[in-house]
């Protein structure tokens, strides 16, 4: 309440002085004998003149304030991944085509306003068209577009068209976290069908065992609304609850009776015991992303529920992750985080970082912490409430510690597909056999 | 039409004022509401900037402005912080700047600067402001219900806007978002329509096509890219309706929800982003076009100069009409489309840079050795031409789409269509209210509050918006309700406090412009018939408004509008209805 009555004060209040000065305004106005809001003096045309001036001066050294401030890439470093670093190079080619461009054209545009202001002695000159200057100006851009263009169509193809496999790793969006999946050692990720879905499969692989878990899940749910409803019913056979409650225990029936017959039709085909879907044995569930330096990866991306974007900005790469279809992108990172937390631009500015972070948490009565830089990856298309925190941790590592990781923390985090449990190493062995 | 003998019909007040036919009411119809939506527009910006500059601290405001289900103790709601954003962005782009800005400015200025009494259709005329009215309603509607406005952003993509378990807004909310969108949509054909027929067929004696203003083509051609596109937007919002009410699958397959998997399969999100960005991006030019159209008018009568290159500006206008079609892609470059395709949308996206220039230059050609008057709509106009070079050079790396998978959905956008679509659109708006306000209400404006509205207009929206680049260029996505989950987003919380204080003060200052408006209708002096000493024709009709415009016949038109100092003529201004002297060249 108080709030609103501050404000409802604060506005009339100002209203209440605009009328004030414009009265002030309109009297001094009739005085000097200057009644027109129509004609500008030449005092004010001068005025507005130098204004445009001051204006430009203090527009252009806002930006190169922020430009030495936050740099070009304000905060990433350079680029964590191969194409990154092209990606890099591209961006700086066009910032230097841009950047001249645009001084040179809001100079022209101030300058001409600060210079050709009003005066009454003064005749602007007649000159409506010129063919040849509109030539220069349409060529010239036409060339410095034609070098952004094939030098970023060029860059383009070269990521998206890398032939190279490399190892296969899937990341499952869902609101509001990730899941990542490791093809393993076969590096072939195994099937998975989003009908499957359920809490112990969390990204619908189709192995045997996931099809029957989730037959006997749907065949208890159906047992369980039968009873329900069964339970429900006085000796006529009528309902006892209301018509809507009831419809919707026969819809959701209905429902499941439906999905169990869709996984039927679509991917048991009768094969119960076959080898179909065995490349999941050997697929690992995590939640962190780990990655090996050097190490060429194909990053396959599916979506549970809505449209998420996997941003992974230190390696400059994102794409969509939609439900219904399959995105992928391919990256190979070229800096372990060790190797980034040592950088001294890296280390100058967590310094930084820390301060700010920990004044922060002084202030909000939070524990203070030591912020140690880390690879991200961030959702980047709106997805709901959740959608500032889906964050998922990506370390990059040697070959070695990614092994003793995997080896460690793959079994703790891990959810098996096939019935037995079977730890990374095993399944190595089996591979090789 | 007969309309010669109409303006002797005395009009009751309901006729006059509010279901009138004449398209100079309508026009200020539409302004009025505009104002209003665009009121309300920004305030949910300034709303949302708080939380972002100050992620900690409870504002009580807050909670008294938006109440406590958005905002309890003051901080407000994840999901309604998603709401503000969303409607703050529909209301900007469809009710201020297209609705608002073309509705005005058309209505006003197409029969008055072509010759005619009125539009084609006055009824017709009369309708598409009625459905604009009733869907601003709606959309405004959406923020009194519990569960809050849309969601899902400005683009609505589904899945996320179809379930309301995915977020809150998607229930009702969105159902009123696409009520009001499809009546929008309704309402922009109808007025469309009619500003296309009006500019072909009711053109006076003489006033040939390249003899229009800049204004004119500016309007037709905004026209036709509205009937083009938005027929596509309604198929999009009726196909999203279905499958939010009636189990179809046009945008949804293989979902899981925490109930398990839906029925719905083989649809998919991306067809939605395909029909949606085949009018979002002809939209942008929608939006930007009137604006361009009406600052090259007013630049060069403050300039008091012709303006440089008529034919090429009309040119620059029509390639970047046609362009406008073949580009959306551009939008979609991540969405897992084919990469070829992301190619040929760079190709043609980097395409529109060329006329953009063209324009641009032109712009500044005009200005060079004028006589430049300042008054508050050429300072407008300067402040629009500059936001139209500085948006549009980073919208070349927008438009690569190698460099899209760095700057995709990131502050970079958000500052880059800021600049180039909203300031340079809004700025154009003001302009064109500063300087056809005598036109609408046979007032003048204060001179002095439009220069001090016009100076902390442009130095708070540079300053919110440029530095939401270096925000994108540091890997910050858009469309986050907090950005203190990540550490590494911590060095930008002084910026984020810069950009918020601008933009307090840049939503505040606003209120000088309302202030100027609404007292200069009561309390401004009277206007002078041609206060600017302009060409058009629109300034040979009575200050009054009449029925039919003109009281007399249709003056004839003999030349075209920019015999801005002439050498040979006495004054430094010549109206089209002069006819051309013995030997006199046209230009």
């Amino acid at each position: 309440m108080e709030g609103k009555f501050v404000i409802i004060i604060a506005v009339a209040l100002f209203f209440i002085a605009l009328v004030q000065l414009m009265k002030i305004y309109d009297l001094a106005a009739k005085v000097r004998g200057n009644k027109s809001q129509e004609k500008v003096t030449r005092g004010e045309n001068m005025l507005m003149a130098n204004l445009m001036l001051v204006f430009m001066v203090a527009f252009f050294g806002f930006i190169i304030w922020l430009i030495f401030k936050y740099g070009a890439n304000a905060g990433l470093y350079k680029a964590a991944s191969e194409h990154g670093e092209k990606l890099d190079s591209l961006l700086m080619l066009n910032w230097y085509i841009i950047l001249p461009v645009f001084f040179f054209t809001n100079s022209l545009l101030f300058i001409f306003s600060w210079r050709y202001y009003h005066r009454e002695e003064r005749k602007a000159l007649y000159y409506p068209h010129n063919n040849k200057l509109e030539l220069v100006w349409t060529i010239l851009p036409a060339i410095a577009l034609a070098i952004i263009i094939v030098f970023g169509i060029r860059t383009w193809n070269d990521i998206m068209y890398n032939k190279e496999k490399g190892q296969v790793v899937e990341v499952y969006a869902y609101q509001f976290g990730w899941l990542v999946r490791y093809a393993g050692v076969d590096n072939q990720l195994g099937e998975a069908n989003y009908k499957l879905v359920s809490s112990t499969n969390p990204l619908g692989v189709i192995t045997d065992k996931s099809i029957n878990d989730t037959y006997e899940e749907i065949d208890k749910k159906v047992s369980n609304i039968d009873q329900d409803l069964k339970g429900n019913r006085n000796k006529n056979g009528d309902l006892l609850i209301p018509k809507s409650k009831a419809d919707k225990k026969l819809e959701e029936l209905e429902r499941l009776k439906r999905r169990k017959y869709r996984i039927e039709a679509a991917i048991d085909k009768g094969e119960t015991n076959s080898t179909a879907y065995s490349t999941s044995d050997d697929d690992v569930v995590v939640q962190e992303l780990h990655l090996v330096k050097d190490q060429p990866y194909t990053f396959i991306f599916r979506s549970k529920d809505v449209i998420h974007c996997p941003w992974l900005p230190h390696f400059r790469a994102q794409i969509n992750a939609v439900p219904g279809m399959e995105t992928s992108f391919k990256l190979t990172p070229t800096i372990t985080t060790k190797e980034m937390r040592m950088m001294p631009e890296v280390q100058e500015h967590y310094k930084n970082i820390n301060e700010i972070h920990n004044e922060r948490k002084r202030r909000i009565g939070e524990e203070e912490e030591k912020v140690l830089f880390d690879y991200v990856l961030l959702c980047n298309k709106i997805c709901g409430a959740g959608h500032s925190n889906m964050q998922l941790k990506v370390i990059v590592e040697t070959q070695e510690e990614f092994e003793n990781w995997i080896e460690n923390n793959g079994d703790k985090k891990r959810l098996t597909f096939s019935g037995q449990e079977v730890s990374w190493s095993e399944t190595k062995e089996q591979a090789s056999l | 039409m007969a309309h010669d003998t109409h303006h002797h019909h005395k009009e009751s007040f309901f006729t006059k004022y509010i279901f009138s036919q004449d398209h100079k009411m309508i026009g200020k119809q539409y302004l009025l509401t505009a104002i209003f939506m665009g009121a309300i527009g920004i305030t949910l910006s300034a709303l949302f900037r708080m939380k972002l500059g100050w992620p900690d601290t409870q504002f009580s405001i807050l909670e008294s402005i938006l109440g406590s289900d958005a905002a309890p103790d003051g901080m407000l709601d994840s999901n309604w912080y998603l709401g503000l954003v969303t409607l703050h962005g529909t209301i900007m782009v469809f009710f201020v700047l297209t609705g608002g800005l073309s509705g005005t400015f058309s209505n006003l200025l197409i029969p008055l600067q072509v010759g005619a009494r009125d539009m084609a259709s006055g009824l017709m005329n009369m309708i598409a402001y009625w459905l604009f009215f009733l869907s601003s309603v709606l959309m405004a509607a959406s923020l009194f219900i519990e569960t809050g406005p849309a969601m899902a952003g400005w683009t609505v993509y589904p899945p996320l806007s179809v379930l309301e378990e995915f977020q809150p807004g998607s229930g009702l909310g969105m159902t009123l978002w696409l009520l009001s969108m499809t009546v929008f949509i309704a309402s922009s054909l109808l007025g469309g329509i009619n500003y296309i027929v009006t500019i072909l067929n009711l053109r006076t004696k003489g006033m040939s096509m390249t003899r229009l203003p800049l204004t004119i083509w500016a309007f037709f051609i905004t026209a036709i890219l509205g009937v083009l596109s938005f027929p596509v937007l309604l198929s999009a919002a009726v196909l999203l309706l279905m499958d939010r009410g009636f189990g179809t699958s046009f945008y949804m397959s293989d979902i899981v929800t925490s109930s398990g998997a839906l029925d719905a399969t083989g649809g998919s999100p991306i067809l939605y982003e395909h029909l949606f960005w085949f009018l979002g991006h002809p939209e942008v030019y929608i939006i930007l076009l009137p604006a361009l159209g009406m600052t090259s008018e007013i630049i060069s009568t403050c300039s008091r100069k012709p303006i440089f290159g008529y034919r090429a500006m009309i040119g620059s206008m029509l390639a970047i009409g046609f362009l406008s079609f073949i580009v959306w892609g551009h939008h979609m470059f991540l969405t897992g489309m084919n990469p070829f395709l992301g190619g040929v949308f760079t190709f043609t996206t980097l395409l529109i840079a060329i006329p953009s220039a063209v324009k641009a230059f032109n712009y500044i050609t005009t200005i060079w050795k004028g006589n430049v008057i300042m008054t508050p709509a050429m300072l407008f106009c300067i402040g629009s031409v500059s936001t139209f070079i500085s948006g549009g050079v980073t919208g070349i790396i927008l438009a690569d789409s190698a460099l899209d998978i760095s700057q995709h959905d990131t502050y970079f956008v958000v500052g880059h269509f800021h600049i180039v679509m909203g300031m340079t659109a809004i700025l154009g708006m003001f302009a064109g209210i500063y300087h056809w306000f005598p036109k609408m209400y046979g007032k003048s404006m204060n001179k002095r509050m439009g220069m001090v509205h016009f100076w902390v207009t442009i130095v708070t929206g540079y300053g919110v918006f440029l530095p939401m680049h270096f925000l994108g260029e540091g890997g910050l996505p858009r469309r986050y309700y907090e950005n203190t989950n990540f550490p590494m987003f911590d060095h930008f919380l002084d910026l984020n406090i810069l950009i918020s204080i601008f933009a307090t003060i840049g939503v505040l200052s606003q209120l000088i412009f309302f202030f100027n408006f609404f007292y200069s209708i009561f309390r401004g002096p009277k206007a002078s018939l041609n206060p600017w000493n302009a060409n058009t024709l629109e300034w040979t009709t009575p200050l009054e408004h009449v029925h039919g415009n003109w009281i007399g016949e249709i003056p004839t038109v003999y030349r075209w509008p920019y015999d801005y100092s002439k050498p040979g003529k006495e004054k430094d201004f010549v109206p089209q209805t002069v006819p051309l002297d013995d030997n006199e060249e046209e230009h």
